[in-house]
């Protein structure tokens, strides 16, 4: 089945980024009907709009997939996942890097951040699984970091080990997230921005000419 | 007090609103049998609890899956949220306090959340300890609240091992207290030998089992009702 309709269309409303990938290899029992993830990514800074335009794009998705008798499943923004509900215990079984990786829309940095050739990582995603059987994209499995280790040796924590990712192998641990975590909870103290987002800033995919949208 | 048809079109709004997954509509629903003066028990069994009933025969149909299911029992809940405070203590005998938790080294915890719904719809006070617990805190927690029954819950093979530890505890010091186990790598058999009191297989199950147990009392209440 071809995706491309369902591309245009979220593109139409305002999607920087769309891509289907065949997400099976990932999926847990639970949700293991719905083998194609849907990425979909604006490149703007994450905020309540950004949230709330990435909310409205997955509702257009599952509507379309509805009126076409197809199921789906919508994951939401990480920063978007209501902690009571029984469906968030759903939500962390699968990551939204799987979805853009699978369909090829990037890989995972050394910095263990989504990194897309043409935005870096300054995009904010969110994920449609559905078991509508869309002709996958071809997928990244290989990371593009190359020699590169500015991220590495930026890190004010040195959580970023330097290590590549692979779709084989994508559970490694390629950054030390203790030692992140450990930073971050060391500046809520004093700052109103606990993320230092080095690795994000140094990266040159993200630096790359690469504003965010007008936000 | 409503009519008749009034109360069937609440009960019906709340059916649907569960099997729907509307979580709007089962608030909406829930606040006008409120308005109307219904019986909040009676909201929650013919109205949430028969939309569960018929989720789970969707579900064993293949018409729902885990994701819809879970995205039902949120509407539930946002129903019973509003229904339950004002519920009379049901008098069918099965009052009562449950200890439920996943046991150390689990963290999944959908099975035993959907078996702690069925115990918040029948009306028992639950102390949920939640995932991963340390297996000592089932016994003190039983011990604490003098709970009836104890719900021991776990997905892998290897944190299951610690279930026949706490079963041994609590029997030791309270042989009344019923004890239940349940998730994938669980067995009758397991069950039998670790002298627990009752299994259930997975999450799907524990829900079919749920159901099971919900409308049993729901007869039980039927048959109650009739009798007077």
């Amino acid at each position: 089945m071809d995706a491309e309709p369902l591309k245009r269309f979220l593109k139409t409303e305002g999607a920087t980024l769309v891509g289907i990938g065949d997400v099976t290899a990932a999926l847990s029992s639970e949700i293991i009907h719905l083998r194609r993830g849907i990425a979909i990514a604006v490149n703007r800074n994450l905020n309540r709009e950004t949230v709330d335009q990435l909310i409205r794009l997955q509702a257009l998705a599952e509507g379309w997939l509805r009126a076409k008798g197809y199921r789906s499943l919508s994951i939401p923004a990480d920063s978007d996942r209501k902690k009571d509900k029984m469906i968030t215990k759903l939500y962390k079984l699968f990551c939204h890097k799987t979805a853009a990786t699978c369909s090829g829309l990037g890989w995972v940095g050394k910095n263990g951040l989504l990194i897309n050739r043409e935005y870096g990582s300054k995009l904010s995603w969110a994920t449609v699984l559905t078991n509508a059987p869309f002709r996958a994209d071809a997928p990244t499995s290989q990371s593009e970091c190359g020699d590169c280790d500015l991220c590495v040796r930026h890190c004010p924590s040195g959580a970023v080990k330097g290590e590549h990712w692979t779709l084989a192998d994508p559970l490694k641990e390629i950054v030390s997230y203790e030692k992140c975590r450990a930073l971050k909870t060391r500046r809520i103290s004093h700052s109103s921005k606990p993320n230092c987002g080095f690795c994000i800033t140094v990266c040159p995919y993200s630096r790359n000419g690469n504003n965010h949208g007008t936000t | 007090m409503a009519d008749e048809a009034r109360k069937k079109e609440i009960y019906e709004k709340l059916r649907n609103g569960v099997i729907q997954y509307d979580e709007d509509a089962c608030r909406e629903g829930a606040q006008e049998a409120l308005d109307a003066g219904l019986d909040a028990n009676e909201a929650i069994f013919d109205g949430l609890v028969s939309g569960m009933e018929e989720v789970g025969r969707l579900f064993e149909a293949q018409e729902y899956f885990v994701p819809e299911i879970l995205m039902c029992a949120d509407a539930l809940y946002a129903g019973l949220d509003i229904l339950k405070p004002h519920c009379k203590q049901m008098d069918l005998g099965v009052r009562g306090s449950v200890v439920i938790g996943t046991v150390e080294g689990d963290v999944h915890d959908i099975g035993k959340n959907l078996v702690k719904m069925m115990f918040d719809v029948a009306g028992f006070h639950v102390y949920d300890l939640g995932r991963d617990v340390p297996l000592d805190k089932f016994v003190d927690e039983q011990l604490k609240t003098d709970s009836e029954l104890v719900c021991l819950s776990a997905m892998m093979t290897t944190s299951m091992v610690g279930m026949p530890t706490v079963i041994e505890k609590i029997k030791a010091k309270n042989p009344d207290c019923m004890i239940m186990i349940g998730g994938a790598p669980t067995s009758k058999d397991l069950a039998d030998k670790w002298g627990a009191d009752g299994y259930a297989e997975d999450a799907s199950n524990a829900l079919k089992e749920a159901i099971k147990m919900v409308g049993f009392l729901k007869k039980l209440r039927d048959e109650k009702l009739n009798k007077k």
